[in-house]
């Protein structure tokens, strides 16, 4: 068996090693193209949003490599991600492809639940064996999210731009080839150590901007035109709340203590909006609510026709939390002059609106003295 | 005496702008690009050095508009800005307390929301040029109108019709059905006019509060008819300021001057010789990977000055190097 799965950021990490640790051999479709996309267009209805698109066209060049089972998140109380495994399915046998679809209610956050899929998946392997896989691929995926968070805070700073980024793709190959717990956690710090390393430029002065939205337009880079390295390049150093290793962490015990960031996100968003709307709307709305004092500014990604985003969008400019947010639409069909342009204005906003708060706060001490 | 320079080079025109120290305009020039920014570009320098002062020395250049990278190497810009910023600081700089700018272009359009002197947040159009200056010229040439006429035609107009406006192929169609039926021509002209006030406020203009002073630039400002509906429609007096169709330019230079003189360096202009220089461009995709990027490439002879257009940045740090 040959287990194939569409991209979604760096998903590929845990999930290569998880299947290679219960003796499944996987097969990684090659890294989003236009190749990509325009397969997956010309076999997807016109106004379905681009992670349909996306991830129909990664399918196709999984099973183009000889993948035979495709895996695939799905379930209910999600926005329509959680139909589009059934849709994919069924529109790939009638282009004549020939494999088993897997879906994981992986989004659901049930650990166990996961546990017993990938078991059924490996056919026959121990429960012990399962367990001790899923447990080095959210290690590695754990590791590679700590040293993204740091790749957001270097490349605002770095004397060479792009210096960072290749780190972090070196980091990514590295972590792959880490076949234990202990190499994962030795290649985690020495990529610490080489970020901290990087030649700093004395006079860079970043601003703090946070990245929120719908989950698989903020991890996946391909989709949205690369904003966080963008966002770098224009000094700024990027949060972002959603990472793969915290929807896995949201089914432990932490969540039930309402103690993980989803659960603080909804109740930030309780005063504007009191219940889920798919999707991540209701965590939209929290991020705004909750990083408003912090931040210098938010991107809110969304893509095309993504009802729960266009929900979220409605309630931000009521809220009594005001902070400047720019909203990007993800689509195949957005120029990325028109992005930049949008993104350069805005970070020149944010610059100078900082530099006039700085202003009047010198001002106000002053005059306090 | 020092001078400052500011290009702007938008899908439709190219504009530039001279200011002297004292930020007073010495020179503008506001002209088609017609397809070929860096003709157009060439074309602007030979004018500004025909009507410069004796004695003046070009102390800081600025590019703008979406050719701002490109007339940024053509000339030897010293600040390379977007759109929205350059135009914010230049009405600032006419119209010190605005809190509103409208900006319709060729073939875009914009809101700029400023409070306190600061720009706090804007709009742009996505995806449709519907309702901007290129829309209204074709209707024009279509009505055999110069374009100079569209306004004070429309404001002849006494019972304006109601013309579709969301999108301009719905907006053509009804305007030859409503011709058809008989309607006056400046009745149609101010309906359009209408139509496009209501389709920008309805869009880009969207969730934002319009606060006055309103300023409204850009070379859709020319059309009074579009003044006056938006006047209608806001219930509220919107001020078109001097120089209106080449702020951008004027921003780009302000933002010149600012940039020169904080940084204390000399400016990166490269001199009116290079309106004589013999640029070529050409394009070719990429094979480095599946993107299969387009990268357009500019040539001086041989010498590759500038490429561009790669999703990662591996040609222009080539060109970089190269230089």
């Amino acid at each position: 068996m040959k287990a194939g799965f569409p991209h979604m950021g760096d998903v590929w990490l845990p999930m290569v090693a998880i299947l290679r640790g219960v003796g499944v051999e996987p097969v990684v479709p090659p890294p989003y193209s236009k190749k990509t996309l325009s397969l997956g267009v010309r076999y997807s209805p016109e106004g379905v949003c681009i992670p349909f698109k996306l991830t129909l066209g990664s399918m196709i060049e999984a099973l183009d490599l000889g993948a035979d089972v495709i895996i695939m998140a799905a379930g209910p109380g999600l926005c329509r991600f959680g139909y589009y495994a059934k849709i994919q399915e069924r529109v790939l046998q009638e282009q004549g492809y020939k494999f088993d679809m897997v879906t994981t209610e992986l989004f659901e956050g049930k650990f166990i639940g996961v546990s017993r899929f990938i078991k059924r998946l490996s056919g026959g392997a121990s429960m012990a064996t399962v367990y001790s896989a899923v447990r080095l691929g959210l290690k590695k995926i754990g590791a590679l999210d700590d040293i993204e968070r740091a790749v957001h805070k270097v490349r605002p700073l770095e004397a060479v731009q792009g210096t960072a980024t290749k780190i972090f793709d070196e980091a990514r190959h590295a972590l792959d080839e880490a076949s234990n717990a202990r190499s994962v956690d030795l290649v985690k710090a020495d990529f610490f150590r080489r970020l901290d390393a990087v030649e700093r430029n004395p006079s860079a002065d970043p601003l703090k901007v946070g990245v929120i939205g719908e989950f698989y337009v903020v991890l996946e880079p391909f989709s949205n035109m690369d904003v966080e390295i963008e966002l770098g390049k224009l000094g700024v150093e990027v949060h972002r709340t959603t990472f793969v290793s915290e929807w896995t962490k949201f089914s432990l015990f932490l969540s039930m203590l309402g103690m993980t960031e989803k659960g603080k996100l909804h109740k930030a968003a309780m005063p504007y909006l009191k219940r889920d709307v798919g999707g991540d709307g209701w965590e939209t709305v929290g991020e705004v609510a909750y990083h408003a004092g912090h931040y210098d500014g938010l991107v809110h990604l969304a893509p095309f026709t993504c009802m729960p985003e266009i929900v979220a969008k409605n309630i931000i400019p009521s809220m009594k939390e005001q902070i400047p947010l720019l909203t990007i639409i993800c689509d195949e069909q957005m120029g990325r002059a028109g992005m930049l342009t949008r993104l350069e204005a805005f970070v020149d906003l944010l610059r100078r609106r900082r530099d006039a708060q700085r202003k009047a706060g010198a001002l106000a001490h002053a005059a306090a003295r | 005496m020092d001078v400052f320079l500011g290009i702007d080079v938008g899908s439709v025109t190219t504009k530039c702008a001279v200011l002297d120290d004292k930020d007073n305009l010495l020179f503008s020039l506001y002209t088609r690009t017609r397809g070929q920014p860096i003709t157009m570009v060439q074309h602007g320098l030979k004018q500004v050095t025909e009507h410069l002062p004796p004695g003046a020395r070009v102390a800081g250049v600025g590019t703008t508009g979406s050719a701002r990278y490109l007339a940024g190497v053509i000339a030897g810009a010293d600040v390379v800005k977007n759109e929205i910023t350059a135009h914010a600081v230049a009405a600032l700089h006419y119209v010190p307390g605005v809190q509103t700018i409208m900006e319709i272009g060729g073939q875009d359009s914009k809101i700029i929301i400023i409070r306190d002197g600061v720009v706090v947040d804007f709009g742009m159009n996505t995806v449709c040029a519907a309702g901007t200056g290129s829309f209204l010229d074709q209707q024009a040439s279509r009505l055999a109108l110069a374009i100079e006429d569209f306004g004070p035609r429309a404001l002849e107009s006494q019972t304006p019709v109601r013309i579709a406006g969301r999108c301009t192929v719905f907006a053509e169609s009804d305007m030859i059905h409503k011709q058809q039926m008989g309607h006056r021509v400046e009745d149609i002209l101010y309906g359009l006019c209408e139509a496009l006030v209501r389709n920008y406020l309805n869009n880009i203009a969207l969730g934002k509060e319009i606060l006055p002073p309103v300023v409204f630039q850009g070379g859709v400002a020319f059309n009074k008819g579009i003044v006056r509906a938006f006047e209608e429609s806001l219930k509220t007096k919107v001020e078109v300021p001097p120089h209106h169709e080449v702020m951008g330019a004027i921003g780009a230079a302000l933002l010149a001057k600012e940039d020169t003189q904080r940084r204390s360096a000399s400016s990166q202009f490269k001199g009116f010789e290079v309106a004589d220089v013999n640029y070529k461009t050409s394009s070719f995709e990429c094979k480095s990977c599946a993107n299969v990027c387009e990268i357009a490439q500019i040539f001086v002879g041989s010498k590759v000055v500038a490429r561009w257009g790669g999703r990662c940045d591996m040609w222009e740090r080539t060109s970089a190097a190269a230089k």
